[in-house]
């Protein structure tokens, strides 16, 4: 999709100047057909390719066989009936959705503290940069390795399993993608702002909250989602932390693809795509506090 | 007077004090993370070299298929991160600074929402698209296209690149469809941050579209593409769940042979030695990006 872009011109040093030259009239040529087609061509076809198999979801879970087969041989909302009476779901669907809840608020309140403690600490450079390999660490190793680590951890510290092992381990996986979403918007804030709300009067808090905080609402709102939607879908920190009492909807939804539920995991999927679409809707639609 | 010399470990300046509050707040969220990243890799080294202190752990994993599979793992990483980089510039490009404004929340939100829907399932639907009776191969048929199902799932010639070998069609769709709204969105902040008044004048001065995405595009949204290539490049090397559903038969990704060593083995120190061995390859990756002055400079503005 890209190739477009990036002809292997610029790589040549003598004749740069003439190929580039030329290849930009090129371009500036096909400016209009580029700019005007190339960038829909491509959102149309990713948005294609991304929603694609949620449709093709949504129409299986149709299905009136707990099979489905292409095309259907009719259609039933049976199966979302036998999802939402199923009260070992529902109650993995409730489990995920307040872990996630509090993953994604508390994840992304530790992500603003690292994320400040990174970019505006008043503190020795290398704690800082220190805080900030320590935190990234769960984005270098892979998840496997994380979670094989953490399981092995928690059987030999007596760190235990269930709900609270989750949370932390949901909590230090959310830490590094909140702590760095915020800490690039931090690092593009004006100082001079924070130094004028001082100026004015405004103690740390009161400019932190009038100034720094509504500047950040993008990067807050974007790392609830993400830390939400990481949260959600964990699978394997969870599968090494849960013990028995505790099932998450990925878990639930893993013992059910083992058995071979396939349409009421479709049905289940639907559903699930529109809880969490409201919740994204919710909080994308919130105003930054003022 | 003695109640001030009891105090005097408390700081006395401004500055100080800022030091000590700044401390605390980053106490949090830096415990949490030693906690449960550092102790975690201590144990797991030491459950590598068990029992006692031996080395056999890391001798088994030379002569096998072990190295092959890490390299594998590698290279699909690569492959992936870039096919997402690649599909991410131009559609963030167009959210940040092309589509009118009032769609702009909207889109991008919806460009994410995939992300919400559970991985397994997500990975399950490919299978239904591609399989031999699935989507694809029926409309092929239906309309005449093709005269018998074609082999997309799990399978298909595998085409190969120097030392690696690119991703299976399935494997590679079920991988970019779960990891590109995670690239979406990091690059999506770093677009926005584009002043596209920087392209504006670019283009005054006469600069085609490869001349301003080369000088002014990627140098300024360098931090975006660097941080959505980190988030999903361990992840991509290191996923279970997606090969095993979507790989072909001799794609096997190393998480799929530690998980196996842990839960059917029941091997802990050789899952425990593949998991550190497979770490420091991944780490001696990051290190050599690392090196990368643009990186490092892109890293310290943090």
């Amino acid at each position: 999709m890209g190739e477009r872009r990036s002809p292997p011109t610029a790589e040549h040093e003598q004749p740069a100047g003439r190929i580039e030259r030329s290849v930009d009239r090129l371009h500036g040529g096909l400016a209009a057909v580029v700019n005007g087609g190339f960038f829909r061509v491509t959102v149309v076809s990713t948005a294609v390719f991304l929603y694609l198999p949620v449709v093709v979801v949504a129409y299986l879970s149709l299905s009136p066989g707990s099979q489905p087969s292409i095309p259907l041989d009719g259609a039933t909302l049976r199966w979302y009936g036998e999802v939402l009476t199923d009260t070992r779901f529902v109650r993995s669907l409730a489990t995920s959705t307040a872990v996630g809840a509090v993953t994604a608020v508390a994840g992304t309140g530790l992500g603003l503290l690292a994320a400040r403690t990174i970019v505006r600490g008043r503190l020795p450079g290398w704690v800082r940069a220190g805080v900030a390999m320590t935190v990234a660490i769960p984005l270098f190793v892979p998840t496997v390795v994380v979670a094989v680590g953490i399981g092995i951890a928690a059987g030999r510290v007596g760190l235990g399993f269930g709900l609270g092992p989750v949370l932390a381990g949901h909590l230090y996986w959310v830490l590094p993608f909140s702590t760095f979403l915020i800490a690039s918007r931090y690092a593009t804030l004006d100082d001079g702002l924070v130094e004028a709300a001082h100026d004015l009067g405004a103690d740390g808090p009161t400019a932190f909250r009038t100034v720094t905080l509504p500047l950040l609402w993008p990067a807050l709102v974007a790392s609830v989602l993400f830390a939400f939607a990481l949260s959600f879908n964990e699978f394997l920190i969870t599968f090494f932390l849960a013990g028995s009492g505790v099932t998450t909807m990925p878990l639930e939804i893993y013992g059910k693809v083992r058995i071979g539920a396939t349409t009421f995991l479709n049905a289940a999927s639907v559903l699930v795509l529109l809880i969490s679409g409201a919740v994204a809707a919710a909080a994308a639609s919130l105003e930054p506090p003022t | 007077m003695s109640g001030l010399t009891d105090r005097s470990w408390w700081p006395s300046t401004p500055a100080a004090r800022g030091t000590v509050a700044d401390a605390g707040l980053a106490a949090l969220p830096t415990a949490l993370a030693v906690a449960l990243g550092v102790v975690p890799l201590g144990f797991l080294f030491v459950e590598s070299v068990s029992p006692p202190v031996t080395l056999t752990n890391y001798a088994a994993l030379g002569g096998s298929v072990y190295p092959d599979v890490m390299l594998r793992s590698l290279g699909i990483g690569v492959v992936i991160t870039g096919i997402c980089l690649t599909v991410a510039y131009p559609v963030t490009y167009w959210l940040a600074h092309r589509c009118p404004a009032r769609y702009r929340l909207a889109l991008l939100v919806s460009f994410t929402l995939p992300l919400w829907l559970n991985y397994v399932v997500l990975n399950y639907t490919w299978v239904w698209i591609l399989a031999e009776n699935g989507l694809v191969n029926v409309l092929l048929t239906e309309t005449g296209l093709a005269d018998r199902p074609l082999d997309l799932l799990r399978g298909g010639a595998s085409v190969v690149v120097g030392p690696f070998a690119l991703p299976s069609l399935s494997l590679g769709l079920g991988f970019v469809h779960i990891y590109l709204p995670y690239v979406l969105l990091t690059m999506y902040v770093s677009m926005e941050r584009l002043d596209y008044r920087q392209v504006e004048a670019a283009r005054d001065l006469g600069a085609g579209p490869v001349r301003v995405f080369r000088d002014i595009i990627v140098p300024e949204t360098y931090g975006g593409a660097v941080a959505g290539a980190l988030i999903v490049y361990a992840r991509i090397a290191g996923a279970f769940a997606t090969p095993q559903i979507l790989a072909a038969p001799s794609e096997q990704l190393i998480a799929q042979v530690i998980t196996a060593q842990f839960y059917d083995v029941l091997n802990y120190p050789f899952a425990a030695a593949l998991s550190v061995a497979f770490l420091a390859i991944v780490l001696v990756g990051f290190g050599i990006g690392a090196l990368s002055s643009d990186v490092r400079a892109e890293l310290g503005r943090w």
